[in-house]
């Protein structure tokens, strides 16, 4: 007999099954994948690591004699290291050609160094398979450069590397996950060839530089290693390695806060679906009880039946999971290798999951049907009790036309029922306004102070790139004046100037840190940065440090501290805190008045032009066009757009195609959502569409009626989901800012984009499915009004 | 008197499982404006379709409904709407209501969706509560619709067909699903408002009901078999006496 009930069941409530087993084949669909997703972004950089054997630290030389140095000091304390040589190779100097075409040059404009296999940490292809071997003529590049959209590169195009007379093309064997140079932040990338390819460039006149690791927990290696005192590129350590990686999280916490709130959208589905299944079973429930069936075996009935759609929508689900969960993390896995991707029990474990919570929702449900007499349960579970009125509204006290008056009277009738609507679409559009924000903050000019740069107007990708001799302080004087020369003769006037870095090792009492330093070369003065305490450095003994700096050696404003540059080690007078986001917060600002030994400087940033006209938008776009006639090897950038170009172009090209990808998603699932609610909400009130059909109603007005509901909520979800983000952005995003060393953020919100053109997309969207689903009710016969209740 | 509405040849056909129903066949009448109709018949025999076919609620399968000179079927399901806001009126046995709005609101709802009625939203209200107050269902105007009884109810409905002033109130059962009292107040209020000059064309099983109309159409499988014609009803010391005639005929149509 259960069977013959079911059977009629399943035909007769068609649309109301479909309805639910679509809700529980979307809830598993977005648990599975997002539970695999969260396992595989939180334990991602971690499970790379250790893969790939990465150092306890990390340092890079231009000086041999500095790793022997280092070679005795390993040996002495018996530490475990590798040593490898790299070739520096000048981005104008790498010509690829593609299908599409040939380019002149190679999309990167950072350093781009060259390395054979050996004493590295371990590199792996795209499909994370460990790269053994490399054969002559062969190259693997970054998924950073491999990937990048203007080249457009696939295994067996050619790339063709021109060094001081020697040429030589290679093809494209494969993109690798290399988690040295991997990241965008590290600011160079490596390119692996044969031995006897590098053998080949290996002249002596190539610039080169040597890579240090090491592997050891002895806690007091940092401060024997500082007493060293070694000129290097760069230092670091395991935990700054995986900062480097700061952005590629960026992405994965966005993709966190998507699984997270999928998850979210799915509950309430499930709940909303199966409260509102239930409730249409009530009546039969009723009768049943009536004739004397028990309670035990009506609840097996229904259980049965919901154990029946869910299994088959728990199963759909898990399938469906694989290719979606994949797509969501497509982006992340071109740099690291994701663990738990192909691992699918989770999935299913999750599919499984789903089913549970509908059971256990059902038969919290059905656990009613005990309390309720047949009656009861005939009125759809009222027994007629209330302690409260129905609406909050009266159609004979207001002057609310009858449409929106019946959509807004229902919204404040159901508040159960259109919740689950308005918690649904408030997560949907907070999840298009977070990653908007922090594109746009990330793109935004106010980045300028947070990577020690003066405020300008134009940068000309013109970076120094140092040898260790006397001659940089007047390579970067002609450089610049060079500049000004040109532009001059344009009759353009300009501030022209370029950050200078430094490594230097600060020490204050017994405390000893090696942290970035900044000087401005050319006509910038330090007032024209911003600091956080105190005042600009004016003199030549005076510095500003960052709050990392200030924290690590415990130094203060007014403090003397001792800063080593090269041969040289002079006192200091602190006189400012700032922030900065490079090298996670080291940061040192020596006044232009300091004689500082550039023969030390480790590398520059762009050459930054400041017009002293003060010119209006057009015409800096005019000057951008000049600028790039006048250098045309050099890219030219507006402050953002260099700004995102140092911090991984990628990642904000990755964020924004997100940005996209989560605005499709977010549009079909608000679109499914709206069109099965609608299609519940029509059958459920199918007696009363009928009613107002009986009494005159034309179907445009009831069509509007329901589409109106939609409209509201989704309004209503639009001001709710505008005040959260601001607050949720800080609470998300936030903290990824802060480890990178910026204290203060303002996110960069650009009202038009995040509170009026993406909304009215969605509301746009939604509300004509809404309305689209809405037109069934022409099928509604008058005749229907016997199904009021 | 002029004639409200006519059926030439109606016919109107389901098909339930592939098997052609025929549930009116042919069926020729028509109702004079101010009359009170009774449509009798026994249970399958077409009546409620005869009247959603009539009320241009349901479609029909072939013939003519003229409603005021209009052919219902040439008509636009806008055209129809129309008709059914601003010249019809509908009581069911069920007492459907909208259960998010209070009785008064339900009451005035028609009306305020009116385009034909001009009146403000207060004088819409005011008539509302004249026809309630009219009917004695004043004292449940703000309540909710299931915080009354089926008889007020009933009587909240007779309003809100009444609100938009229609020439025709179409009525399936009315006393239906109401005790004996409520029955009788509610074709008291239908009765007074035929006096008024509202046409009604209402289904019934109920001889009670039926003796207070002015006519009775006889329905046996999809045709009017027979009519039986009567005064206009005047007081109850005459209901009796009607009911008697009512009874001796449907007894000779097979009742």
């Amino acid at each position: 007999m259960v069977l013959q009930i079911l059977k009629k069941d399943l035909r007769r409530k068609r649309t109301m099954n479909v309805i639910l087993l679509i809700f529980i084949i979307l809830a598993a669909t977005f648990i599975a994948s997002s539970v695999n997703n969260m396992l595989s972004v939180t334990t991602a950089l971690d499970s790379f690591f250790e893969k790939a054997e990465v150092p306890d630290y990390w340092f890079c030389t231009t000086n041999k004699e500095e790793t022997e140095q280092f070679e005795h000091f390993a040996k002495k304390y018996q530490y475990d290291f590798l040593q490898q040589e790299l070739l520096q190779i000048d981005p104008n100097n790498i010509k690829v050609s593609t299908e599409k075409g040939k380019n002149p040059k190679i999309a990167y404009s950072n350093t781009i160094c060259v390395s054979q296999i050996a004493t590295s940490t371990k590199l792996f292809d795209k499909n994370d398979r460990e790269i053994t071997t490399v054969n002559e003529g062969e190259i693997y590049l970054t998924g950073e450069v491999f990937y990048n959209s203007q080249d457009h590169l696939k295994i067996g195009d050619t790339i063709t590397i021109s060094d001081h007379g020697k040429t030589k093309t290679f093809h494209i064997k494969g993109c690798m996950k290399d988690a040295m140079f991997g990241s965008s932040m590290i600011g160079m990338t490596r390119f692996l060839i044969s031995k006897e390819d590098y053998e080949f460039f290996d002249d002596g006149k190539t610039s080169k530089f040597y890579s240090t690791l090491v592997y050891t927990n002895d806690i007091k290696y940092m401060d024997r290693f500082n007493k060293l005192e070694l000129n290097m590129i760069f230092s670091t350590d395991y935990d700054e390695m995986k900062i480097m990686y700061i952005m590629d999280m960026i992405y994965a916490a966005v993709m966190l806060i998507v699984s997270i709130c999928l998850i979210l959208i799915s509950m309430v589905i499930l709940r909303f679906t199966i409260q509102f299944t239930m409730s249409e079973e009530f009546r039969e429930i009723g009768v049943m009880k009536a004739i004397g069936i028990k309670n035990q075996k009506i609840r097996r009935i229904y259980i049965t039946k919901y154990f029946a759609i869910s299994l088959i929508g728990g199963l759909t689900g898990f399938f469906l999971s694989i290719p979606f969960g994949t797509l969501l993390l497509g982006n992340l896995s071109q740099n690291m290798i994701l663990p738990g991707r192909k691992n699918y029990l989770l999935n299913l474990v999750c599919a499984f999951l789903v089913v549970a919570i509908v059971l256990l929702f059902c038969y919290l449900c059905t656990g009613k049907i005990r309390h309720f007499s047949p009656i009861d349960a005939i009125r759809n579970g009222e027994n007629g009790e209330r302690y409260s009125r129905k609406g909050f509204i009266h159609l004979n006290k207001t002057k609310i036309p009858p449409i929106p008056f019946l959509a807004c009277n229902d919204i404040l009738s159901n508040t159960r029922r259109f919740a689950s609507m308005l918690i649904i679409f408030t997560l949907g559009i907070l999840l298009i306004i977070i990653p908007i924000n922090t594109i746009n903050t990330l793109k935004s000019d106010q980045l300028l102070s947070w990577f020690s740069m003066a405020k300008c107007d134009h940068v000309i990708s013109k970076e120094q790139i140092f040898n260790a001799n006397s001659k940089n302080r007047s390579l970067v004087e002609d450089t610049l004046h060079d500049i000004q020369t040109k532009i001059s003769e344009k009759g353009v006037q300009a501030d022209i100037f370029q950050e200078i870095m430094f490594r230097m090792n600060v020490s204050y009492k017994d405390k000893k840190m090696s942290s970035l330093a900044f000087q401005g070369a050319g006509t910038v003065t330090t007032d024209m940065y911003s600091y956080l305490e105190g005042t600009a450095p004016q003199n030549k003994n005076e510095v500003g440090i960052s709050h990392i700096v200030a924290k690590t050696i415990a130094a203060n404003i007014g403090d003397t501290i001792t800063i080593r540059n090269g041969e040289t080690e002079r006192q200091y007078i602190v006189t400012a805190i700032f922030q900065t986001m490079n090298n996670m917060g080291e940061g040192i600002r020596f006044s232009e008045k300091e004689d500082l030994d550039y023969s030390y400087a480790g590398g520059s940033f762009g050459i930054q032009l400041k017009y002293s006209d003060q010119p209006g938008k057009k015409e800096l776009e005019n000057r951008k066009e000049l600028l790039k006639k006048l250098f045309p090897d050099a890219k030219i950038f507006t402050p953002g757009e260099y700004i995102g170009h140092m911090i991984g172009g990628d990642v904000i090209t990755k964020v924004q195609d997100i940005k996209y990808l989560i605005l499709i998603v977010i549009l079909c699932i608000n679109c499914l959502v709206t069109v099965l609610m609608v299609k519940s909400f029509i059958t459920k009130e199918k007696g009363e569409i009928a009613i107002l059909k009986t009494v005159g109603f034309q179907n445009k007005s009831l069509i509007i009626w329901q589409a109106l509901r939609i409209g509201i909520i989704l309004f209503l979800s639009t001001i709710l989901a505008t005040l959260l983000s601001t607050p949720l952005s800080h609470l998300s995003i936030g903290p990824i800012f802060q480890t990178m060393g910026a204290q203060n953020i303002t996110f960069e919100i650009v009202p038009l984009e995040v509170y009026v053109l993406y909304p009215a997309i969605v509301l746009f969207v939604t509300v004509l499915a809404g309305t689209l689903t809405a037109t069934q009710i022409r099928k509604i016969s008058t005749s229907e009004t016997s199904k009021a209740e | 008197m002029n004639t409200i509405l006519e059926t030439k040849n109606l016919c109107k056909t389901y098909i339930i499982n592939k098997r052609q129903n025929n549930v009116l066949k042919n069926v020729n009448f028509s109702i004079a404006e101010g009359e009170m109709v009774a449509v009798m018949g026994p249970s399958g025999s077409g009546k409620s379709t005869l009247l959603y076919s009539v009320s241009g609620m349901d479609k029909i399968t072939a013939g003519e409904v003229i409603f005021r000179g209009n052919n219902l079927s040439g008509l636009s399901a806008k055209e129809l709407a129309d008709l059914r806001l601003d010249e019809m009126g509908f009581i069911f046995q069920q007492m459907y209501m909208l259960k998010n709005l209070s009785v008064l609101d339900n009451i005035i709802l028609p009306a305020c969706q009116s385009k034909k009625n001009t009146a403000s939203r207060k004088e819409k209200v005011q008539s509302g509560q004249d026809l309630m107050r009219k009917l004695d269902i004043i004292d449940i105007a703000d309540n909710d619709i299931n915080e009354v009884s089926g008889g007020q109810l009933q009587r909240a409905c007779i309003c809100r067909s009444m609100i938009n002033h229609p020439k025709i109130i179409f009525a399936d059962e009315p006393t239906g699903a109401l005790n004996r009292t409520s029955s009788e107040d509610v074709m008291e209020e239908l009765t007074k408002i035929n006096k008024d000059g509202t046409t009604i064309m209402l289904v019934t099983h109920d001889v009670k009901v039926a003796a207070k109309c002015t006519r009775v159409l006889y329905i046996v499988d999809g045709n009017i078999k027979g009519e039986y014609n009567l005064d206009k009803y005047n007081s109850s010391s005459e209901l009796r006496e009607r009911e008697r005639s009512l009874n001796n005929w449907l007894m000779e149509m097979g009742w």
